[in-house]
This record gives C-alpha cells, structure tokens and sequence, in this order.
C-alpha cells in the first residue's frame, strides 16, 4: 500500500477529506451524521451506566443502609415533632372555639364582667357535683360569683382560696335556683339530683308548661342575675292531686365536657337570710 | 420514717391523678377511688408495718379535695387499712383476694358514709337510683383498677423494705 501511493498524495487525500468534512460541517451536514452515530451509542451507554450504578448501589450498599438508617431516625423523630405540633395546635384550634364562642356569649351579655378560668380538676366523690377551675381570690373571685359557659348557666363558686375556686354545679343535689319558664313567665324552682339530672319543682298548676319550654333564671333570691338560660324542658309530671307540677330539665351546658368557664365577676350575691322571718323575730 | 415521707408526693400525684383524671372519666354517674385502692393495697403488704400512716395522709389530702365535711375519708381510709391490715395478718396467702373484698367492703363503706352526710345535709335521695347509677358503676371500676395497683404496690413494697438475706 506504502509503495502504491506516495507520502504526497496520501497526504493530499486526507487534507481534501479534512477539507470536505470542514465544508460538510459549514454547511450544516454534520449534526445529522454525528445523531445517526451517536443514538445507538447513547442507548448502549445508558444501558451500560445503570448496570454499573446498580453494582455500585450493591457494593456500597451496607454503608449507605447505615445512613439510611440514620435519616430514617432522623425522620422519626422529625416525624415524632410533627405529630406532637399536629395535636397540639389542634388543642389549641379547639380552645380557640371555645374562647370564640365564651366571646360571643360575652358580646351578647355586656352588662356582665367575665373572667374566663380552665377547669382543672372534679370533686372526687361521685355524690358531688363540684368543679375545680384555676382562678381564686388573687384573681379577684369571692364566693357566690356566678359561672357560665358559652351555652349557659354552669354553677356558682362555692368556695375560693388564692389560686383556684370550687364550682358547685347546677346539678349538684343540695342546689335550688329560682327560675322562671319561656314563654309562660311562671315561676319555678330548679334542683338537681343525685344522678346528675335536673328538675323543676312548685310550678304552679295553673301554668301551661310544656316539654320545648326554656328555662332561665329569675334573678329571684338574689343568688343569680336574671335571664341565664339554663335548659329546655323535656316532660312535664301534672299529678292530679298535686299542689304543684314538676319537671325534667334538659340543661344546656354539658358538663362532663366543660373545659373552659366564665366567671361573671361583677354580680354581687344577695344574703336575703335576715330578712326571711324566723319564730323568734318580733 | 421514709415510708411516711413518700406517702406525701406519692399520695399528693394519686390525689391529683384522681381529681384532674379519674373523676373525669364517669360510667353512668359513678368514679373510680384511686385512692382507696392504692391505701388498700398498700396496707396488705406484709411488710408495712403502719399502713394507717398512709390511711390518714390520703384520707387528709381527699378530705381538701372533696366538699364533703371533713373527715369522711379519713375515717372511711383509716378503717379500711386497719382492717385490711387485720386481714391480712390472718389470711397473707390470700392477700390478693383480700383486695378483692377490701375494695368492695371500703367502696361500699364510703358511699354509705357520703349518703349518710347527705341525708344529714337534708338532700332528697332515692337510694336505688344511687344504687345503680352511683355505687355499682363505681364498685366496678374500682374492681378494674384492683389488679394493675396491686402488682404496682407490691413492686413498690419490695422496692422500699428488701427482703432480709441470712448469711
């Protein structure tokens, strides 16, 4: 072949083939030959690439199962923040409501002064209807102050030392609350039970009371402001006989679910004991 | 002497466990007496020696809790674990089964004891709905609770008075 062709034209062919190449890529000829090449090359490199990253996954993969077990901890625990922030703004979505609604009770009974407390704890006998709640008389509370939740009326403080208050309930059994009933205006007394219920006794007969009716308080003995709501009537007992009908009350509040109250701070009790007669008063 | 001092926050954390958590977890109307259960199994342990220390500490402590007149779980509290400590003298192979029977005995004493001030107090009662819907729910969760303080208690026993090793 060396003898064939001389080094001076062997040299001019390949300067004329770099020559026509040249031209061939200033005219644009090239890109299409260099994609006619290369995609078969391309696909056989991806092919050859992901062989070798997946020996190379296998080979390194004990260290890297050592950081994935790390991340995942990681992970967990982030995780394990996540949750703990999850339920503890959920906690706090729902004392918004609360607080939201206890607002809107406020607005609509603005002649009152509020002050709102958490209830931390229940009298520990069953016999009791009693609530701990933590405000007292740092707080500015005194005995007798009626409490409300955002439906109606809850109890009134029985008993106050620095840093918390103990609620009496409505449904505690030694209650009686002065009461009148919606729409008849009658009056009524309302006592609670050993069981946790609600009653209403001495309604006049010649009232109509019936199941549906509201019951709010009558302001009567000077123990609760007038017109708190308190419950719906839900029977009515009219013994034939009877001096006076009685009744079941459905109260508003529901106080097995009673987390924040309000405390109304501006209504001063009435002691009327002294004027009650007594057999030995003149 | 170290008994008496951790009756005091133990019996300051059950106090509170029972005011802020048990009695706020009703079955019909009545609650759990975490207290009770712990001063009962407390006093079954043979090796306690006053387990009225611990009666009068939880029943002191109840009474601040409760609005009853004070004393009504002292007095039901210190019956209760002498007599659980008599029993227990007698019958320690049964000591379980005397917890069993303590607990009945001192749910059925307190509530007697409460309806009793009540009546006193002038409240209305019908003893059967307090029968069903008080005292039978709080027997049962009380039965409930019997077990898991029992084993705490005993564990706690061992704990504080090591059993002696003759050499």
């Amino acid at each position: 072949m060396n003898q064939q062709f001389p080094n001076s034209i062997r040299i001019f062919v390949f300067s004329l083939l770099a020559l026509g190449i040249f031209l061939l890529a200033l005219g644009g000829y090239i890109p299409p030959l260099t994609r006619a090449v290369l995609t078969p090359l391309t696909s056989s490199q991806t092919w050859i690439s992901q062989q070798f990253q997946g020996l190379e996954d296998f080979i390194s993969a004990p260290r890297d199962a050592a950081a994935i077990r790390r991340e995942n901890e990681k992970l967990e625990a982030e995780n394990a923040r996540l949750e703990a922030q999850i339920i503890e703004l959920q906690q706090q979505l729902l004392e918004f409501e609360i607080l939201s609604a206890l607002l809107d009770f406020a607005r609509a009974q603005p002649e009152h002064t509020y002050l709102g407390a958490t209830v931390i704890g229940r009298d520990p006998s069953p016999f009791l209807d009693f609530l701990i709640i933590n405000r007292g008389s740092d707080d500015g509370l005194q005995r007798g102050m009626p409490v409300v939740s955002q439906n109606g009326l809850v109890g009134r403080i029985a008993q106050v030392s620095a840093k918390s208050a103990r609620v009496q309930l409505i449904t505690d059994p030694s209650v009686k609350i002065n009461v009148q009933v919606q729409p008849s205006q009658s009056e009524a007394v309302l006592t609670g039970t050993i069981t946790g219920d609600i009653r209403l006794e001495q309604i006049p007969q010649n009232t109509n009371v019936t199941p549906g009716n509201l019951v709010l308080t009558s302001g009567l003995g000077g123990n609760y402001p007038p017109n708190i709501i308190v419950g719906q009537i839900t029977s009515v007992r009219n013994p034939e006989y009877a001096l006076f009908q009685s009744a079941s009350v459905q109260p508003v509040t529901d106080f097995a679910d009673l987390d924040i109250v309000l405390v109304i701070t501006n209504f001063n009790p009435v002691n009327i004991q002294p004027l009650i007669p007594t057999p030995e008063s003149p | 002497m170290i008994s008496i001092l951790l009756s005091i926050p133990i019996l300051s954390l059950v106090t509170i466990i029972q005011s802020a958590v048990v009695s706020r977890m009703p079955l019909l109307q009545g609650t759990a007496d975490l207290v009770m259960v712990v001063i009962i199994a407390w006093a079954l342990q043979r090796r306690v020696k006053y387990p009225w220390q611990w009666a009068l500490m939880g029943g002191i402590l109840m009474d601040f809790y409760s609005s009853f007149p004070f004393g009504v779980y002292t007095l039901s509290y210190l019956a209760l674990s002498v007599l659980a400590q008599l029993m227990s003298q007698r019958l320690w192979k049964f000591s379980f089964l005397i917890q069993l029977f303590l607990t009945l005995l001192g749910t059925m004493l307190v509530h007697i004891i409460s309806t009793l001030v009540l009546f006193l107090q002038g409240t209305s009662l019908e003893i059967l709905r307090v029968l069903q819907s008080i005292t039978l729910p709080s027997l049962l969760l009380n039965l409930m609770l019997t077990l898991p303080v029992y084993i705490i208690m005993v564990d706690f026993a061992h704990q504080l008075y090591p059993e002696e090793v003759e050499l």
